[in-house]
């Protein structure tokens, strides 16, 4: 047999425009994609095309069960692919703009890059515990000494912990990681809780 | 006083969260990344590729382009499909470069044993019935299904990736379709 063939019995399930009071298998398929609105009689009259619509809807589902399936697959074969992908990238190209800092050597020249700066800040979340920093940005002009900085970060706080006082602890710990890194002048940390994480199987009744 | 803080690791974070992290620079949070997408990735890359050993090379590949576009990335709790958006265009690539090289496709195998049981009936799940049914898809009708319907692509971008016209690609996931409910509804 050639791969064009039908799988299996043809007559298994009618799906020819014949079937399905003159629409095509197509006609349903867009139809579900646009959430059947607005609503087409000629389909919602015809029992041809209530019975390939409900195989479609279910072929829909199983698609998203594929790809949770597939998500919770083993991962890499080994742990040589996940290093070879992380070989792979560009490590250097996050470092972005040098961010100077004030010399007692004369001569020398001393600076941090704005990557290290986002990694204290990490590193200031990760140390109060029960939360974990996201994206981080720097608002101000940070290559001018003095100049005002406003601290942004994404955060996502762990279940059971009360938001305004991990807000508090995170933006002593940045505060207190910048003046002992940097001398940024900071004038504002803003934290943006984005996610209250529930850790699996932590606390009944409670969904995500 | 506090409820004892429930230890939350880097491994059980959002996607919002490790794609912040990784965009600012976190090589951790990328590895997590890598571990969570990298067994769906490699079945999308094995399904739109067919069997070949250009899957760990489309899949590595994917996740490179991700960490240097990750910064640009505008919803980053759209990881996911984000990420099959990657690989399906790398994916495509090659088998656009195979083409050119030969006709393989008529000949290509359909899936690697290791990918689940070759025949629906005997599937003992839906989505195990599912991925073999899709992998019995001829080449053509698989890439179109599996990118229409797993990775959410327009007919128009199929067709303008796959270098093919819109109404071959209707009428490859027109037979697709007919085919999948015809093997899904026989192992209901």
């Amino acid at each position: 047999m050639t791969s064009d063939e039908p799988i299996r019995d043809p007559d298994a399930l009618a799906l020819e425009p014949d079937d399905l009071d003159g629409h095509t298998i197509d006609e349903l398929s867009d139809y579900l994609d646009r959430d059947m609105t607005p609503p087409d009689p000629s389909i919602d009259g015809s029992a041809g095309c209530q019975i390939a619509l409900d195989a479609l809807e279910r072929l829909r589902e199983v698609s998203r069960a594929v790809l949770l399936a597939d998500q919770a697959a083993p991962v890499p074969p080994d742990e040589s692919w996940v290093t070879r992908v992380l070989l792979g990238i560009a490590v250097d190209a996050r470092a972005g703009r040098d961010v100077p800092l004030t010399s007692t050597e004369p001569g020398a020249e001393l600076a941090i890059t704005e990557g290290a700066i986002r990694g204290l800040i990490r590193a200031a979340g990760d140390t109060v515990g029960g939360l974990l920093i996201g994206r981080v940005r720097l608002d101000g002009d940070v290559l001018v000494p003095g100049a005002p900085v406003r601290v942004t970060v994404d955060a996502s706080v762990g279940w059971g912990q009360r938001i305004p006082d991990v807000v508090s602890r995170i933006r002593d710990a940045i505060h207190t990681q910048l003046l002992r890194h940097t001398e940024l002048n900071v004038v504002a940390i803003d934290v943006n809780v984005h996610d209250i994480h529930v850790p699996e199987g932590f606390v009944r009744g409670v969904e995500r | 006083m506090d409820d004892p803080v429930a230890p939350f690791l880097l491994e059980e974070a959002d996607e919002r969260t490790l794609a912040g992290r990784a965009a600012d620079g976190d090589v951790r949070a990328f590895e997590v990344i890598v571990r969570r997408y990298g067994g769906l990735l490699r079945a999308h890359a094995r399904r739109v590729l067919g069997a070949s050993d250009q899957v760990d090379d489309a899949v590595q590949d994917t996740f490179i382009t991700a960490w240097d576009q990750l910064p640009s990335l505008q919803d980053p709790a759209q990881v996911r499909s984000w990420l099959m958006r990657i690989a399906s265009r790398k994916c495509i690539d090659r088998v656009r470069a195979r083409r050119e090289h030969a006709d393989i496709d008529d000949y290509e195998p359909a899936e690697s044993p290791e990918s689940g049981p070759a025949r629906v009936v005997e599937a003992r799940s839906r989505a195990d019935a599912a991925a073999a049914a899709i992998s019995r898809l001829p080449p053509e009708q698989r890439r179109c299904w599996v990118l229409k319907e797993l990775a959410g692509y327009s007919y128009d971008e199929i067709a303008a990736d796959l270098e093919l016209p819109v109404s071959t690609v209707r009428g490859l996931l027109s037979r697709a379709r007919k085919n999948m409910i015809r093997e899904m509804e026989e192992w209901r």
